[in-house]
């Protein structure tokens, strides 16, 4: 994203950041992103962003743990899957055929969770392009704190000439406006 | 786009009319005609030579069990200390208490519901707070049917209260160790009082909390919801305490000798997630019928997913139950799943963890689903189904072994008291407005926004 040339409008307050991102999306601004400290209700339906396809993902890990974890059990407690001179357990007096699936479902459900919790967790990570030493892409050290940013870059405008962009956004209550330029420097870096 | 802060409520009156009146009540008149029938049905099933005819009459499950079960009674003669009572009057008890006892938890299951809402300071179920007024409202009929049961049909359902009468000493033949233990807790006296002063204390919940509503409406201001968290997160407490003990004297002293520390908790997910089953469909109903156009997807998808939470903690809880049973296989523990997994129940049982586990975790899993009216109402009939089924798996295998059906009596009862049911909850419903207009958080919930 800090490559791009951006304008930046800084909010002190998620309303007045949410109000010019309708207004914008109105007159047919694309914004780039938004960034605040904490979530804003309704942000992401103004921005118009898709809903995001972790939950798909979150379901596909769970369903493979669940089949791990069901092929774990009957690899090391029963003869089921000739794959290994496996020798089957029998605890408690538990069967050895369909009737003895009751016994499966504590560790199945476990890894069913455990493949969910850490699919999510990476697959979260992966989504967000967040890694361990990547270097923040951070435009304003004040958005970690107490204020919002609005980013668009400046053929996002589309018909909206920069000033009237300046005054929409001026009039919905941002305090500040900047510019980001790559060329210049990494100003916005510490 | 765009999202738009509603700041004013308009309240609406829900009216109950003539014709829905006319087809509640047709239900109720239906349902009690056909229980009648089928009590004449079973009045003969404990002739073992009468048994092929009822049989006939009734369904095909009845079929299966009824004519092989009635031989076997004779047979093993395993009713031999009461004998004297019949296998029709049982069933009609134990369906009585069925019944009792599933509508009594929509009651107490609302009341909880409204009560956990104050305590957890949680907004987006406030448009829903009159239907769970409207449910609560059922509380004395609950106690007045479970009251019938526990000083009229006693003699018939829990078998622990005769052997406690003839008081046999430990040389005696026919001493019961187990229940003479239990004699502290499990007597006829407490029984007696416990069970309706437990049910009247929630009804006196229920009437302080009707009552602060009542005023909060007429008066507005913030003293009444105050007062309302206080008498909420006391009624938490209690309730959890003197659930349990219902549950151990109303439900698992059917089965006197057996015990499981769970039971409770089982009961409990089963109040739960029959409650906002009923909470989801009476919405429904509302809005389709006009009313409640305030309520929004959001709060119909956050209903769902309770739903589906607590059908997942149901499936937990009842795991947790059987797994350490079936597992340790100690014979006074097993004896209970044994008697639910004999072949005249083993098919019941499972169909019960398919309805109350498997299908309502799947048809909610998804978003959409959660989100679409007609997938809900599947969801939450299904529910309710399956729920139904589980209090018939506690209830008729401890009373009527194999002898145990489905026939109009069933049928029948349970279409009587949901006609009832509808009929009482839609005229309390009709009563009041259908929101609480003064209550601080209506707004949280009309703009409720559950965020994905």
């Amino acid at each position: 994203m800090l490559d791009k040339k951006l304008i930046i409008g800084v909010y002190d307050d998620g309303d007045n950041l949410l109000h010019s991102v309708e207004k914008l999306r109105k007159r047919g601004v694309e914004i780039l992103d938004c960034f605040t400290p904490y979530p804003i209700h309704n942000l992401d339906k103004a921005l118009g962003i898709k809903r995001s396809n972790l939950t798909v993902g979150a379901f596909l890990c769970g369903f493979t743990g669940f089949c791990l974890g069901l092929l774990l059990q009957f690899y090391t407690m029963t003869s089921h899957l000739h794959t290994f001179k496996s020798w089957p357990m029998i605890i408690g007096g538990k069967p050895q055929n369909y009737m003895m699936i009751p016994s499966m479902v504590p560790v199945t459900f476990e890894c069913t969770i455990l493949f969910t919790a850490f699919g999510i967790g990476i697959l979260f990570f992966i989504r967000a392009k967040m890694i361990h030493g990547k270097i923040p892409d951070i435009l304003d050290p004040r958005q970690t704190d107490d204020r919002m940013l609005l980013v668009v870059t400046p053929d996002q405008l589309g018909e909206v000439s920069r000033s009237e962009f300046d005054s929409i956004i001026t009039s919905a209550g941002a305090i500040e406006i900047r510019e980001h330029n790559p060329e210049h420097s990494n100003d916005n870096q510490h | 786009m765009g999202h738009h802060y509603i700041t004013e409520v308009k309240n609406e009156k829900f009216v109950f009319t003539k014709r829905s009146r006319m087809i509640v009540g047709g239900v109720f008149i239906l349902g009690l005609i056909l229980t009648f029938i089928g009590m004449g049905q079973v009045k003969n099933q404990d002739h073992p030579a009468d048994a092929e005819h009822t049989a006939l009459v009734v369904d095909a499950p009845q079929h299966e069990g009824g004519a092989a079960a009635a031989e076997e009674a004779t047979d093993a003669g395993h009713g031999e200390e009461h004998a004297e009572h019949s296998t029709g009057m049982k069933r009609i008890w134990a369906n009585f208490l069925l019944n009792s006892y599933y509508f009594m938890l929509f009651a107490v299951g609302a009341l909880f519901f409204m009560a956990v809402n104050y305590a957890a300071n949680a907004g987006w179920a406030t448009l829903l707070k009159r239907i769970m007024e409207a449910m609560s409202s059922y509380l004395p009929i609950g106690i007045i049917t479970i009251g019938i049961v526990i000083y009229f049909g006693r003699d018939y359902l829990y078998h622990w209260i005769e052997y406690l009468e003839k008081g046999l000493k430990p040389e005696d033949t026919g001493f019961d160790k187990i229940l003479d233990d239990k004699d502290w807790f499990l007597n006829k006296g407490w029984f007696l009082f416990g069970v309706p002063a437990i049910m009247l204390v929630w009804w006196l919940f229920r009437f302080i909390l009707g009552k602060l509503s009542t005023n909060e409406d007429a008066n507005g201001g913030t003293t009444y919801f105050y007062k309302s968290i206080r008498f909420s997160a006391a009624f938490i407490v209690i309730f959890a305490f003197s659930f349990s003990i219902l549950s151990w004297l109303v439900m698992m002293s059917i089965d006197p000798h057996w015990y499981s520390t769970i039971y409770s908790v089982y009961n409990f997910a089963v109040a739960f997630v029959t409650t906002l089953s009923v909470i989801g469909l009476f919405t429904l109903w509302l809005k389709s019928k006009g009313y409640m156009e305030i309520v929004s997807d959001e709060v119909i998808h956050d209903i769902g997913k309770f739903m589906f939470a607590f059908s997942i903690f149901w499936g937990y809880i009842f795991i947790s139950q059987f797994l350490l049973i079936w597992y340790a296989n100690i014979p006074e523990e097993v004896v209970y799943f044994d008697a639910r997994l004999n072949p005249h129940y083993k098919m019941l049982f499972r169909t019960n963890i398919l309805m109350c586990f498997f299908a309502p975790f799947l048809i909610l899993m998804m978003r959409n689903a959660k989100r679409n009216p007609k997938v809900m109402l599947i969801a939450a009939l299904i529910i309710l189904c399956g729920h139904w089924l589980d209090l018939y798996l506690m209830i008729m295998p401890g009373v009527l072994h194999d002898e145990s059906g489905f026939g109009l009596l069933e049928f029948g009862m349970t279409i009587a008291f949901a006609g009832f049911f509808i009929y009482w909850v839609l005229h309390a419903l009709s009563r009041k407005n259908l929101y609480a207009i003064n209550h601080p958080y209506i707004l949280e919930s009309v703009n409720h926004d559950v965020g994905v």
